[in-house]
């Protein structure tokens, strides 16, 4: 695995995601930050400072590290595997252990799995007590080499989701190595593409490089469906939602269609009485039945899922839509009540506006405080 | 009448437990003389062997060594050390230490240089000296083996000690060699009841010893010879 | 070193030599046709594996000249008894290997050979034992090779072979008999682990190397 003439800046508390072909130089890129590999030639400094200017072992304490196989010590406990670093930079044992305990709970772990031993956890435990061992000493910055791609797919993206979490509390600066695109696009605030001789690609905040391609290469390897994926960066609460034809289970089928009718749809949504949705009618189902009919004893469609307003993306509103009989996405607030309805066609315009925006959204993410360039 | 009943009648004789060259003394003998050749033979290769197998220097060596040293027959060693050195402290331990390396040095070395290469990744990039990495990673994880090649050794050198007594060394083999030189099958068959139960003795005390020793996370572990 | 002791007594040298060579290679044969029904026995039904291995651990801890000793009363001084106590000891070294070799084939190949539709006895011979063959021939060499030095400790109950060199050469004094029987000895091994070394890659020819 060669790296050449790379340049790249890692800024605090951020996620630089390194993702690329196998053999591109990624996994070297990050063993050149901790010394695993030395570099022929080039710097990589950490906070400014030459990182060969430390002494390796003490260098390394001061960075975390989790890779794919765990690693972890299988004639030492949990417990004692997380408290390595602490322990060689000399804590009492009880200290280290009672920081131990706190890390497996931080890791979303059940503390009372300290005294066990590696061989007696499941992969994605065992991949958990990896990050813990690695956030140990409380190190500024920490490297994931192919953290999750030992585990199956359901696991790894519980932890994915925990790395996202974990970092809204930790600010660590993150440096990850994958070959999968999906976790890079998840998990980076940056993400840095390799190309197959050890060279960048594209260095640049995931919403841009699904957005803005430099070329063919970049736009290969995030895959055909960018333009979807893309979607899940916007937020779904700028939307303008009708509220027609919204009726509840308690009207007539007079109303419903009249409301159809002013509206021109031919899908009309019931609500229970809390306003939450109970069900899609469509207008020639109730044309045949008498005026007075309450809708509640008609009846409905699954109105399938729901996307809620404040707080999912653009993506969620479109998957709503496409799952829906009606061709409809149902927006509801954070309790669940109906907020309104949105079409295919506003949702189309919603997305060529985000588009449009993509540019600018990305664009700051460069400006941030220089920490760790490698 | 079968070898366990002459060893037994011979074994049982009251005359065998009294006085120079009594079985009680012969046993002790017999376990000094292994003893000191495994003691010495560990000094020498556990340490080269831990050398070896954390800097992957010498291996080729080690690998064939592992091939070679079942070859060497240990009656033509013993007997030509003899002959060359005459009969003394050194003749008798100098082929016992050299016979008692080889499984030491070459489980020693597979236990280390076979621990994961994600494990040993893990050691170095939490910022262990290459001292932490063995005494604290590489040496506890490769004890199962260090303690097989120890005990590979030790059951050798009680049987090696065996034959040594034809070269003129003490211990239960006496027993062995004057009986045979005089026709008697008693003290050859009682002599060798003893070694054989000193043997699994040996045995059974290693078993013990890797119960207290090897850390509980490897256990599970299977373990080859 | 007297060359022309060796030069004189070639005849004797040869003889011996074939002798240890019989001692040697017959035990580590049979105990390669006794060994594999028993492994395969041990890697079919599991909970025999566990005291088979006991087994094996203890009678290789018996010191070879004991062990001679006790089949004296059963075999007297002859080549059976050497014979028959290598045998035991290559079974010692064999059963493990055979276990380890077929416990060695890859699931994924074993369910394959299941899915297509092999029986239990066709999909053992057809293809767990020749995928074991690379560990079933290691555990040989080391049998073989024990073996041919071992035979020589026969020597010390009137068994002959090579190792009346080395008794001859105390009795004597006389060094030129032992080295021609140390070094005869490890050719001998030696070529013998050559032979098995080329009827493994023979055998396999799909193993590396």
């Amino acid at each position: 695995m060669a790296v050449d003439a790379l340049d790249l800046e890692v800024p605090a508390g951020k996620t630089m995601v390194l993702v690329g072909p196998s053999g591109c130089g990624k996994t070297t890129t990050l063993r050149m930050i901790n010394r695993l590999v030395e570099p022929t030639e080039g710097r990589v400094l950490l906070d400014g400072r030459d990182v060969r200017q430390s002494n390796p072992a003490q260098l390394r304490r001061g960075i975390g590290y989790v890779i794919q196989q765990t690693g972890l010590f299988p004639h030492r406990t949990v417990q004692d595997n997380i408290a390595t670093v602490p322990l060689l930079d000399g804590w009492p044992r009880k200290k280290a252990r009672a920081r131990a305990r706190d890390l497996l709970a931080l890791v979303g772990l059940d503390p009372a799995l300290a005294p066990r031993y590696p061989y007696q956890l499941s992969g994605g435990q065992q991949q958990r007590v990896g990050v813990a061992r690695a956030l140990a000493a409380d190190p500024p910055v920490l490297l994931m080499d192919e953290p999750f791609s030992a585990v199956d797919p359901l696991i790894r993206a519980s932890l994915q989701d925990e790395l996202v979490r974990l970092q809204t509390e930790l600010r660590k600066t993150v440096v990850l190595v994958t070959h999968d695109i999906e976790e890079a696009i998840k998990v980076g605030d940056l993400v840095a593409l390799y190309r197959p001789d050890g060279r960048l690609a594209q260095v640049d905040a995931p919403q841009r490089l699904l957005g803005m391609p430099v070329d063919s290469y970049v736009s290969d390897f995030v895959g055909f469906d960018r333009g979807i994926r893309l979607l899940s960066f916007f937020r779904a609460t700028g939307l303008n939602l009708r509220a027609e034809p919204i009726v509840g289970s308690d009207s007539t089928v007079a109303k419903a269609l009249g409301a159809a009718r002013d509206a021109g749809q031919p899908w009309i949504l019931v609500t229970d009485s809390d306003g939450k949705p109970r069900g899609w009618l469509p207008a020639e189902r109730l044309a045949p039945l008498a005026d007075d009919t309450p809708l509640g004893t008609v009846p409905a469609e699954e109105f399938g899922h729901t996307f809620t307003v404040e707080t999912d993306s653009l993506r969620a509103a479109l998957d709503a839509a496409l799952l829906s009989p009606a061709g409809q996405a149902i927006g509801v607030d954070s309790a669940g009540r109906v907020a309104g309805l949105l079409s295919y066609d506003q949702l189309r315009a919603a997305v060529q506006a985000a588009e449009a925006t993509t540019k600018d959204a990305a664009g700051d993410a460069e400006q941030q405080p220089r920490s760790l360039r490698a | 009448m079968s070898f366990f009943t002459f060893a037994w009648d011979w074994v049982t004789q009251a005359a065998n437990w009294h006085g120079p060259g009594s079985i009680p003394h012969q046993v002790l003998a017999h376990l000094g003389y292994s003893g000191l050749s495994l003691l010495v033979a560990a000094l020498i290769a556990i340490p080269l062997g831990i050398a070896i197998g954390h800097t992957g220097r010498g291996a080729v060596f080690v690998v064939n060594l592992a091939n070679a040293w079942r070859a060497i027959p240990t009656l033509g060693l013993l007997i030509l050390l003899a002959v060359l050195l005459g009969f003394s402290f050194v003749t008798w331990l100098v082929p016992l230490v050299v016979l008692a390396i080889p499984p030491i040095l070459v489980n020693t070395y597979e236990g280390v240089a076979g621990v994961d290469r994600g494990v040993k990744d893990a050691a170095l990039g939490a910022g262990m000296t290459g001292w932490q990495q063995v005494t604290r990673v590489e040496v506890p994880i490769a004890m199962p083996l260090i303690l097989v090649g120890l005990r590979t050794a030790a059951i050798f050198m009680v049987a090696t000690a065996t034959i040594a007594a034809y070269i003129g060394l003490g211990g239960l083999g006496r027993y062995i060699v004057d009986g045979l030189a005089s026709d008697q099958y008693g003290p050859v068959a009682g002599g060798a009841l003893l070694v054989i139960i000193l043997a699994v003795a040996v045995l059974a005390l290693f078993a013990g010893l890797s119960r207290l020793i090897i850390p509980a996370g490897l256990r599970r572990q299977g373990r080859s010879e | 070193m007297s060359w022309s002791w060796v030069s004189v007594n070639g005849s004797l040298i040869w003889q011996l030599t074939r002798q240890t060579a019989y001692l040697g290679v017959v035990p580590a044969l049979i105990g390669l046709a006794i060994s594999v029904p028993l492994g395969v026995t041990a890697a079919r039904w599991r909970w025999f594996s566990p005291p088979a291995l006991a087994a094996v651990n203890v009678i290789y801890a018996i010191p070879s000249l004991a062990l001679f000793i006790a089949l004296i009363p059963a075999l007297g001084l002859s080549d059976t008894n050497v014979i028959v106590a290598l045998t035991l000891f290559s079974l010692c070294i064999m059963v493990p290997n055979v276990i380890a070799g077929l416990r060695s084939v890859a699931e994924p190949v074993r369910q394959a050979a299941t899915a297509m539709g092999y029986g239990q006895l066709r999909q053992l011979v057809g293809v767990e034992l020749p995928l074991a063959t690379p560990v079933i021939i290691g555990g040989l060499r080391v049998a073989v090779v024990s073996s041919i030095s071992l035979a020589s400790v026969g020597q010390l109950i009137g068994v002959s072979s090579l190792g009346y060199l080395f008794i001859d050469g105390l009795q004597r004094s006389f060094p030129t008999e032992i080295y021609v029987g140390l070094v005869l000895i490890i050719v001998l091994a030696l070529a013998c682990d050559l032979v098995l070394v080329g009827a493994r890659r023979a055998l396999t020819p799909w193993a590396a190397r």
